[in-house]
């Protein structure tokens, strides 16, 4: 809301600067975002006082002035006749700029030189008057700035209206407040009717079939009126608010609604089929032309005002292009009306229509001050067009607006609630001041009724809000509550969460944070089978782009669009992790299945040293990172399986994750295909890891001690031949599951294929560890056990062993 | 011949001195003191002395013997320790090549932001709380005094994937889906993804917000304004001033929107602060009856206070960030200042 300080001026008396009374009304709840200053239309124009006025030589209707501004003194050729020597006028010298946009320069008219201008209201703005030169007081100084001598500067504050103060939304409201604040008195603008003799009644007549969303509709009736321009005053008032001013009779439909809350509307009477109005809601796919020319399909149920025969406004959103004012309208049904907020908010949002009137309606206003409106606007639109008002109005009030009366307020509970002893008579004198009655009911208490404006307050609470409000929030002491707390169980998952990230951070990796929603076109670049569930994702019915409208299923398109982001800037090495979530749908009006998830890539060099780079990432340096986290986290039981369908990965270089049976998550690198797809060049690998799955195993590990043999181990190495195909996983279960008490551990230290090995086959390097708890382990004893194991892997795996 | 032994003497040193080889070392031992050495000479003549000087003669031609040998072995041991000094200086590597460790990671500043707020909160005895990011609307907005049609709802742009299931614009839903199951008292924070439909430099389609609620019997308006009031000065510094002032909020009431004296321009007036002086840092108020009602709390047995505020902002000030939309670009560069 643009408050204009020279308009609130008509309303309240302000003795702060802007800047106090910007405070002040921030720190009450009416925020101002922004102070700004308006100046005149022109600049460069000065008081000064006509020396002398003699007839130009060659042409009569002219005369040659002397002017002076107090300093110099300026030969003026002018044109007006109402000037004579010793009168203080408004001078715009050579380099002022007048309204319009014209600087005015030295000119020579009919062989005279002048070396400026005089100028009148119209020209300068100022007032509507043309007929003359302007005539300024006497004892203005010479030489002053004419719009610091006419105080023409203004000042506007954008205040911040919340939702709930609908009755700010008007001069009037914001004064009430400035009253409150500042402890002045209100001054109301005088309304006074002049009626002709014809009644309205007999004229025209309004009829209400819903009045569920329209409870009140008044009307008055100006007859004889001319259309004309809005005097400057008016206008000034409206810029001020931002509106553009469009003739007399609209302006001051805007002016009303400004001044008081109350959005008006004004038809041409002589439009309005059967001179009548009717109130109705529209059918399905009703078609009306709005003001702005637009064609509106109307869904059902949207309040129509109407005529004997067709719609000719959209109630309280825009008047119908049907039924405007025009230049020669002579007649004029001016509507004052409350309509149902819902209905008018439901309305605006489904036609994208948020007008100011609407912005009103759907607020709430003063239900009580519809007439009080009416009347103002009538009268305006009469003194302004020279018309005349009918006799009576017409009040259509089917359905009594209940405003809120006699609201109990407890003394005990505002001081126990604000945490103040604030008391009785600041209390009263606070709600007095802005406008509230109060009747005492007993010992402590008050029977509280608003004004009809403030369709915000109804409860208890809302008393005490404005009692603390305007009391002062920095007049609450500061306290601290008292500590009775049932704490309530902490989150698992944060508490791995925060491991893994200090690990990962750790081993060099970066954490980012990408949208929860992408492309839906995600599912096609990666690849995923049509009957994939990670397909089936949640869409956003109204997103900002076709880009982001679906919810993620999995973390690796945001992944590899930040690879490719970070390409395009010319970082190729990353090494990047993300937590959060993952959306999948469900049926229809149920909420999503929402899934913790981890998910992490890495591409390029190891190092980001370049004097001694040179090694890229691999599958193992990602593995091997994972292995390192899982292991500080005392998970055990971890396995890697090829067995692995990922279509986005590739099928010789991936692996599915799993912890005790449980699949938890996939490790592999990017298929080249999917690389394609995102033109991306240098090799990625990804891990994405089902966090909520791995937080129950988190919760169940367990940690036990395993006793340290102080006796020596025994090694042997073996290499075997095995297919290439064979896993070292699998290797590993054969031998362990032999059960061997005595043997400690079997480690890989050595994978060989090339001379010596046959195509098609490698040689594994095996290093067995036996030990015994109780003493120290014989050759023979650990042979004899050693060859059982050998023996058994050959049988088992057909391996050769490699001398 | 006394005098000819200090010249041997004179000359043996001289040589020492000018000598710097292993074999140097040697050879002037072999000269002066071999078989066939200069002093061994020298003593061979001793019957040339006279008898009376002889014994004085031969004491010094053995003390020069001596130390001479006792310098030759030290120059031969500083010899030997110089020549290992120099096979390691040999080694010598450039100390100022950047070191080789795989370069830590980074966390992201927002991630940085909500942690220290977190704990913060924690030593106040608040425990985190969760909820689902897509959110049902009785949740988001009626529970929370927003019914359908309620203007408040303007000031949020909300996305929807049906009528009645929207991206949560706020983290508040968490606080109704907790009293729900929980009777107070009650001290709580959620941390969490938020979405608004809204894109510019100060403002992205998903953000962070971290919402708090704390009920017991008998809190009041100071209380809110004590936590928040320590809570603040926590983050901002001991020294920061603060402001709270009346605001709106469906769920709150009385509301108040918390401002911090501008960290950028100490309150003059700068761009950050839009020439105000003060930073809008976060929403608060006492929790509204009408929210109380809708999860059967007695309004006139509890009350309470909730507050929220937005992380990007808060890193968006104490980083010196201007654009908000960094935090999701994930630009390496960027990221790595954290
Ligand atoms: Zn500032």
């Amino acid at each position: 809301m643009l408050v204009s300080l020279k308009w609130l001026k008509d309303y309240v008396d302000i003795e702060l600067s802007a800047e106090e009374l910007a405070h002040k009304l921030t720190m009450a709840g009416l925020e101002v975002d922004e102070i700004k200053k308006i100046g005149p239309k022109f600049s460069g124009v000065v008081v000064a006082k006509i020396l002398s006025v003699t007839p130009h030589p060659s042409a009569d209707r002219l005369s040659l002035c002397d002017v002076s501004d107090g300093i110099e003194t300026y030969k003026i050729v002018c044109g007006a006749k109402n000037i004579a020597s010793g009168d203080i006028v408004p001078l715009a010298r050579i380099g002022a700029v007048i309204p319009g946009g014209y600087t005015i320069k030295s000119t020579v008219l009919r062989g005279e030189k002048s070396d400026g201008m005089l100028c009148s209201e119209s020209e300068l703005e100022i007032g509507d008057d043309e007929s003359g030169i302007m005539h300024l007081p006497a004892d203005l100084h010479l030489g002053l700035p004419l719009e610091r001598a006419l105080n023409i500067e203004d000042t506007v504050l954008d205040v911040n209206v919340t939702p709930n103060r609908s009755d700010c939304l008007s001069m009037i409201g914001i004064a009430r407040e400035v009253a409150a604040i500042t402890g002045q008195k209100m001054k109301l603008p005088r309304i006074k009717i002049k009626e002709s003799a014809e009644d309205i009644n007999s004229l025209t007549s309004v009829r209400i079939i819903d009045a569920d969303l329209c409870a009140r509709y008044t009307a008055r009736m100006i007859k004889n009126i001319k259309i004309k321009e809005s005097p400057v005053w008016l206008k000034a008032r409206l810029e001020a608010a931002g509106l553009r001013a469009i003739n007399n009779i609209v302006d001051v439909t805007n002016f009303v609604m400004l001044e008081m809350g109350q959005p008006l509307h004004a038809f041409d009477f002589r439009f309005l089929e059967e001179g009548r109005i009717v109130v109705r809601k529209s059918k399905e796919n009703e078609e009306f032309i709005s003001l702005d020319g637009k064609t509106r399909t109307l869904p059902a149920n949207t309040l129509l005002i109407c005529d004997g025969v067709k719609p000719v406004a959209i109630g309280g959103i825009m008047g119908g292009l049907n039924s405007e004012v025009k230049e020669d309208t002579q007649i004029v049904l001016l509507e004052s009306a409350y309509f149902n907020p819902s209905s008018i908010r439901r309305s605006a949002r489904k036609l994208a229509m948020p007008t100011d009137a609407a912005f009103r309606f759907e607020r709430g206003i003063d239900p009580e001050g519809v007439t009080t409106a009416l009347n103002r606007a009538a009268q305006l639109m009469a003194d302004l067009s020279e018309g005349s008002i009918c006799k009576n109005y017409i009040d259509e009030y089917p359905a009594k607006i209940q405003s809120a009366q006699d609201i109990p307020l407890r003394m005990e509970r505002v001081r126990q609630f604000t945490g103040t002893d604030i008391r009785v008579q600041d209390v009263i004198r606070i709600l007095r001041g802005i406008g509230m009655v109060l009747k005492r009911k007993g010992k402590g208490v008050f029977l509280v009724t608003p004004p009809t404006s403030r369709v915000d307050i109804s409860r208890e609470i809302d008393l005490i809000e404005e009692v603390i409000r305007l009391y002062g929030y920095d007049r609450v002491p500061v306290t601290l509550p008292d500590v009775s707390v049932t704490e309530t169980a902490p989150i698992a998952r944060l508490e791995l969460e925060e491991k893994i990230r200090q690990l990962l951070v750790g081993s060099g990796y970066t954490e980012i944070v990408n949208y929860s929603f992408g492309s839906p076109l995600a599912a096609d670049m990666l690849c995923l089978p049509e009957k994939d569930f990670r397909r089936n994702s949640v869409r956003i019915s109204n997103p900002l782009g076709e880009e982001l409208s679906a919810m993620r299923t999995t973390m690796l398109h945001g992944l590899l669009e930040t690879m490719k982001r970070n390409a395009n800037n010319g970082s190729f090495d990353l090494k990047i992790f993300e937590m959060g979530r993952v959306f999948l749908n469900r049926k229809e009006g149920e909420l999503a299945e929402e899934r913790n998830m981890m998910a992490g890539l890495i591409t390029g060099e190891i190092s980001d040293t370049f004097w001694n780079s040179g090694k890229t990432v691999d599958f193992y340096f990602l593995k091997g990172c994972l292995e390192n986290v899982f292991n500080d986290l005392k998970l055990n039981n971890f396995s890697y399986t090829s067995e692995i369908t990922e279509s986005f990965l590739h099928p010789g270089k991936s692996c599915e994750i799993i912890i005790n049976k449980d699949q938890i998550g996939f490790l592999g690198e990017i298929h080249p295909d999917v690389m394609e797809k995102y033109d991306l060049k240098n090799h990625a690998y990804v891990f994405e890891i089902n966090l909520d799955i791995l937080t129950t195993h988190y919760i169940g590990r367990k940690i036990f001690y395993q006793g340290i043999s102080s006796f020596p181990a025994v090694t042997r190495d073996v290499a075997f031949v095995v297919a290439d195909t064979m896993e070292a996983d699998k290797m590993l279960s054969i031998i362990y599951d032999q059960k061997e008490d005595l043997l400690e551990n079997v480690s890989i230290f050595d994978v060989y294929r090339g001379k010596g090995v046959s195509e098609g086959t490698k040689s594994l390097g095996l290093r067995f560890s036996y030990r015994a708890s109780d003493r120290t382990l014989t050759d023979s004893e650990a042979s004899a056990v050693h060859e059982r194991i050998v023996q058994k892997v050959v049988t088992l795996t057909g391996a050769k062993i490699r001398a | 011949m006394i005098s000819e032994l200090q010249k041997l003497e004179k000359d043996a040193l001289a040589e020492l001195s000018a000598a710097e080889a292993e074999d140097q070392f040697l050879n002037i031992r072999t000269k002066y003191l071999g078989r066939k050495g200069l002093l061994t000479g020298l003593l061979r003549n001793i019957a040339q002395v006279s008898d009376n000087e002889k014994p004085l003669f031969g004491k010094l031609c053995n003390e020069l013997k001596n130390s001479l040998n006792s310098k030759i072995d030290a120059a031969l041991l500083e010899q030997a320790n110089r020549n290992k000094e120099n096979i390691l200086l040999k080694e010598k590597i450039d100390v100022t090549l950047p070191g080789n460790a795989v370069k830590y990671g980074h966390i992201h500043p927002v991630v940085q932001i909500r942690r220290e707020i977190c704990s913060v909160f924690a030593s106040f005895g608040f425990s985190i709380v969760e909820g689902p990011e897509i959110e049902l609307d009785y949740y988001n907005f009626e529970a929370l005094n927003m019914p359908k049609d309620h203007p408040a709802r303007d000031m949020q742009d909300t996305f929807y994937i049906e009528d009645n299931i929207v991206l949560r614009t706020h983290t508040s839903p968490v606080q109704v889906r907790i009293m729900e199951k929980v009777r107070p008292p009650l001290r709580i924070l959620s941390p969490g993804k938020v979405y608004r439909r809204d894109s510019d430099v100060s403002h992205t389609p998903m953000f962070h917000q971290i919402e708090g609620l704390l009920v017991d019997k008998g809190v009041n308006f100071g209380d809110l304004k004590g936590i928040l009031s320590a809570f603040l000065k926590k983050i901002f510094g001991s020294a920061t001033t603060l402001r709270f002032r009346p605001s709106f909020f469906p769920f709150t009431e009385p509301s108040a929107e918390v401002d911090i004296r501008c960290v950028m321009c100490g309150g003059k007036g700068c761009r950050v602060c839009g020439q105000s002086g003060w930073l809008e840092i976060l929403g608060s108020g006492m929790v509204d009856p009408a929210v109380f009602q809708n999860v059967n709390y007695d309004p006139e047995e509890y009350s309470g206070f909730a507050f929220g505020l937005g992380l990007e902002r808060i890193a968006m000030l104490k980083y010196g960030i201007s654009d908000i939309r960094l935090f999701f670009e994930n630009d390496i560069r960027f990221l790595k200042q954290f």
